[in-house]
């Protein structure tokens, strides 16, 4: 039942926000939301072993809404409780009651995405978790091309998705395989079915060539919304692989390997080098995000346990960082009212603690040793070296150094230098923007020093790490 | 052949008599009463009827197939699912009559729909080809006048297009009856079925001429052209009962002689022309769909699509396939009766609610309507949570199983142009924009909120709890 609480809750109460006469001056609506959010982390943190099941179709192939973590999206749902309660307490969108009622939405239908137990439950929040997005970038966003291209890559996925997952359940006989360790799928259908699959998780993660949406989406769209899409959002592809491509379909994964790491490393390239050209701060982060989840898909694909350790602890970590990069840009953009770094520069004289709040995103971001995502990156090279992929892990050190370089860049560009004296000077962190970040650079901190407790999980019980040590014996 | 009438035969017609009584008597009350009839007299006393031949129909549901009249009407649960369907539609499009249907023209409004419902549940329960034209002619006559109802040059031209083109497919249908009757020697759907027939050309070239008629009355690309001009100047009730029950008692009859009325080994060849023109119909209604600037040719490029959704999952000729045909129909119908609900409760004189333009900020003005407007949409889309997201994946599912993927394949890629088409819509209601002058008025229409609500909460259920029909194999005798 829990599961569903999760899943219910924050879509009702979202949806209900939706409603009623707008009024500037509330401030109900985000107490009410980081009460919620904060409800939901606790109840995410209970979740643990817990299932729900409800019988939804027995023809033409057994279906069930079916709930309940897995030993790896139980982190990613505590990772989405956070940020959304972050992401809420940093809202300072015009109205903002039904701003923060998209938040809400998002959140319940992306727990329900992570949750799923069933193939179909799955394919159903795949779309689900659109809507929210695409609402708020045609209410707050910049452009309307915006939210087109958003919503028409991803549905374009999710449409191959239920394609796939609808020959899957003819060919299986049951959709009800996530977290299930028996499934293994092979016959003359299942390469399209695993193409069907590929192609959704790619556009979503998103990984070059098909990332084009992502830089104006995740420039276009709010601060706090986006915080949540690029950290866990974007996470939905890289699940996806995890938990049902390599689970159920290791064989052809294995068969196309070469192609994600491919796609991955190209990823990592591209993503790295555009970032240093940006001069929109939030563009260059969103092009750091397909560097560095090109990193993940490389990590997925190399089928060595300890890289997909790896790839889970950062999967957490950039979730973790890259939020707290995109709520203190949103801080900026709110005082500034610019995040070119063109115009910006020397932020950090009149408000010290969000130079120290960027500083310490940034500084994840880059990989410091003793931060989260420092602990991911090592942990992936080291397994990606040893399943024997010495110029993948070769490469994908050249953007780990770009890293630094244009982290620092955008940090600098913003917090350093002289003064301008045509921008606004506005008051520096409150209390209540302080207390926003804090969840996740604690976490970030606490992760960086002890990031045992990610890697639990038993690989094995994703059947495509062991067929490969079978295979390299 | 001499056929004993008992009272088995008009028990199986039962629903049909009641509906069409029903169309009598608010003709007689109008007669008797000294003003017009009441809007709501009129609406609510044809509902009851409806509703009244709903339940006669649905008791008979579970008991074994009856063939009445000598085999000219069967009634079984195939015929009964359908002409439950259009019931739904009937009552959903009957209770959204409102201006420009003034009062003195109510009562005929009433009855026209009503006994075009009775066409097409004729349809719906045909078990041979006299009565399918019977039916498909009471249909359309009603049609034709309804079409020309509301006082505007649109109106009457849509009628006097739709009695053209439509005329002209009857024609052909006629054609092909005329020579199927000449292969098998019979009017009866049963005697189509006979081998022998195989490798008859008449049968080949009746068959042929018969699915053109078919695929005209469903709007398949390309003998989809008058759809679009006819919704459009049609008045909204009317273009809900059009868009719903043409094509439930279409497809009925389109089932039953696919399902039951050919020869064995014939159907894989004789309607591949069908799958092929539904491919089309997805792919080109779809596209059509993006120009549209008006509601009603918007629905109308939707139903042409969406059409070639159902056919999906009947290609293959499974028992599954019919069953999801069928849940897709069924929520196809409410998706529609609840657009046409909303638009319903924007109109005033002049039908605004059809103008797509006067959505522009809908979503602040009236944020529970524009909710409703945005789920129906998107239930057409086949987004999720909707019986559209459950019935594109069992049609899918359906089409792979019966070794039609290919179709599949369209359906994905005709959604996924489809999906602009709608939120283009949804973008509309909600996008800030602060230079609209849209229509501002809205008329009191408590039929049409209660008629919008009724459709949203049935296809929720419908996404969650996803029954499908399994009474339904179609038979001929």
């Amino acid at each position: 039942m829990i599961e569903l609480l999760l899943i219910l809750v924050p879509v009702v109460i979202g949806a209900a926000m939706q409603f009623g006469r707008d009024d500037e001056n509330e401030k109900w609506s985000r107490w009410t939301g980081a009460l919620v959010a904060a409800v939901m982390f606790f109840l995410a943190l209970a979740s643990r072993g817990t299932e729900w099941s409800f019988r939804w179709l027995s023809r033409p192939f057994t279906s069930a809404f079916h709930f309940g973590p897995t030993a790896i999206s139980y982190w990613i749902v505590l990772l989405l409780a956070v940020c959304t309660f972050s992401a809420i307490l940093a809202v300072n969108q015009p109205r903002r009651r039904r701003f923060i009622g998209q938040l809400l939405m998002l959140e319940g239908t992306m727990m329900g995405l992570f949750l799923a137990r069933d193939l179909l439950a799955f394919a159903l929040f795949w779309d689900a978790m659109l809507l929210p997005v695409f609402f708020t970038l045609l209410g707050w966003g910049g452009h309307s091309g915006t939210a087109w291209r958003y919503f028409l890559y991803n549905f374009a996925g999710g449409l191959t998705l239920l394609l796939a997952t609808a020959a899957f359940g003819m060919l299986y006989g049951s959709t009800d395989v996530i977290g299930r360790t028996d499934v293994h799928l092979v016959g003359a259908w299942v390469p399209w079915i695993f193409i069907g699959f590929s192609f959704a998780f790619l556009v979503k993660t998103p990984v070059w060539p098909l990332h084009t949406w992502m830089p104006i989406t995740y420039s276009d769209t709010p601060s706090p919304m986006v915080a949540v899409v690029s950290a866990v959002q974007s996470k939905a592809g890289l699940y996806g692989f995890i938990a049902i491509a390599m689970a159920t379909m290791p064989d052809y994964v294995k068969t196309y390997a070469p192609w994600l790491i491919v796609l991955g490393i190209v990823s990592l390239l591209y993503g790295a080098f555009i970032a240093l050209t940006q001069n929109d701060a939030k563009r260059i982060v969103a092009y750091s995000s397909l560097s560095h989840l090109g990193l993940i898909v490389v990590a997925i694909a190399s089928f060595n346990p300890i890289a997909l350790q790896g790839a889970v602890l950062y999967i957490i970590a950039h979730g973790l960082f890259s939020a707290a990069i995109f709520l203190t840009l949103g801080y900026v953009e709110s005082r500034e009212e610019t995040r070119s770094l063109v115009r910006l520069g020397g932020l950090g004289a009149s408000n010290p603690r969000l130079a120290g709040a960027l500083c310490i995103a940034a500084l994840a971001a880059l990989g410091l040793p003793g931060l989260a995502g420092f602990v991911g990156e090592i942990v992936i090279l080291t397994g990606v070296f040893q399943a024997g992929l010495v110029w993948p892990a070769i490469l994908a050190l050249i953007p780990i150094v770009l890293a630094s370089a244009y982290m620092l860049r955008l940090f600098q560009g913003i917090m350093n230098g002289p003064e301008v004296p045509d921008l606004p000077v506005r008051a520096d962190l409150n209390w209540i923007e302080g207390l926003a970040l804090a969840p996740l650079v604690i976490a970030l901190v606490v992760l960086g020093v002890n990031p045992h407790a990610l890697t639990t999980f038993n690989p094995s019980a994703y059947n495509a790490t062991t067929v490969s040590q079978g295979a390299s014996k | 052949m001499t056929i004993n009438v008992t009272n088995a035969d008009w028990n199986a017609v039962a629903p049909i008599i009641i509906v069409a009584i029903t169309g009598l008597l608010v003709l007689l009350l109008d007669l008797l009463s000294p003003k017009n009839i009441s809007r709501y007299a009129a609406i609510l006393l044809g509902a009851a009827g409806m509703i009244v031949a709903g339940v006669v129909a649905s008791l008979a549901y579970w008991s074994p197939a009856y063939v009445a009249f000598g085999g000219a009407f069967i009634q079984s649960g195939f015929g009964i699912v359908f002409q439950l369907i259009i019931l739904i539609a009937g009552i959903g499009s009957l209770i959204l009559v409102r201006p420009p249907v003034q009062n003195e023209r109510i009562a005929g409004a009433t009855a026209l729909m009503l006994w075009g419902t009775c066409g097409a549940m004729l349809m719906a329960g045909a078990g041979n080809l006299m009565v399918v034209f019977l039916g498909l002619e009471l249909l359309s006559l009603a049609l034709y006048c309804l079409c020309g109802l509301a006082d505007r040059p649109s109106s009457r031209e849509s009628a006097l297009k739709y009695l053209i083109l439509s005329s002209t497919a009857s024609g052909f249908m006629l054609y092909g009856m005329a020579l199927l009757f000449g292969a098998s020697g019979s009017v009866a759907f049963a005697d189509l079925a006979n081998p022998a027939l195989a490798s008859s050309a008449l049968l080949w070239v009746g068959g042929g001429l018969f699915l053109v008629g078919i695929a005209f009355k469903l709007s398949l690309v390309p003998f989809h052209a008058w759809s679009p001009d006819v919704y459009e100047g049609a008045p909204l009730p009317v273009t809900a009962f059009m868009s719903v029950a043409t094509k439930a008692g279409t497809l009925a009859v389109f089932a039953r002689f696919m399902y039951a009325a050919l020869p064995a080994g014939t159907a894989d060849r004789l309607l591949l022309p069908i799958w092929i023109v539904a491919a089309i119909s997805m792919i080109a209604g779809n596209v059509g769909m993006l120009a549209q600037h008006d509601l009603k040719r918007l629905i109308a490029y939707s139903g042409i699509a969406q059409v070639g959704y159902i056919l999906t999952a009947l290609a293959g000729g499974t028992h599954l396939g019919l069953r999801y045909a069928i849940y897709y129909l069924a929520a196809y119908t409410f998706m529609n009766l609840g657009a046409f609900a909303i638009a319903t409760t924007m109109s005033g004189d002049r039908e605004e609610g059809s103008h797509l333009a006067n959505y522009r900020g809908y979503g602040r003005r009236n944020p529970v309507g524009a909710a409703l407007m945005t789920f129906f949409l998107l239930a057409m889309a086949g987004l999720p949570p909707t019986a559209g997201f459950l019935g594109k994946i069992l049609i899918l599912s359906s089409s792979v199983g019966a070794g039609y993927a290919w179709l599949g394949v369209v359906l994905i890629i005709g959604t996924a142009i489809s999906l602009y088409a709608y939120a283009k819509v949804v973008r509309a209601m909600y996008q800030r924009d602060e230079h609209v002058h849209a229509f501002e008025g809205h008329a009191p229409a408590p039929l049409a909120w209660a008629s919008a609500a009724i459709c949203f909460v049935v296809i929720i259920v419908m996404t969650f709890y996803p029954y499908t029909p399994s009474n339904v194999l179609p038979i001929v005798k």
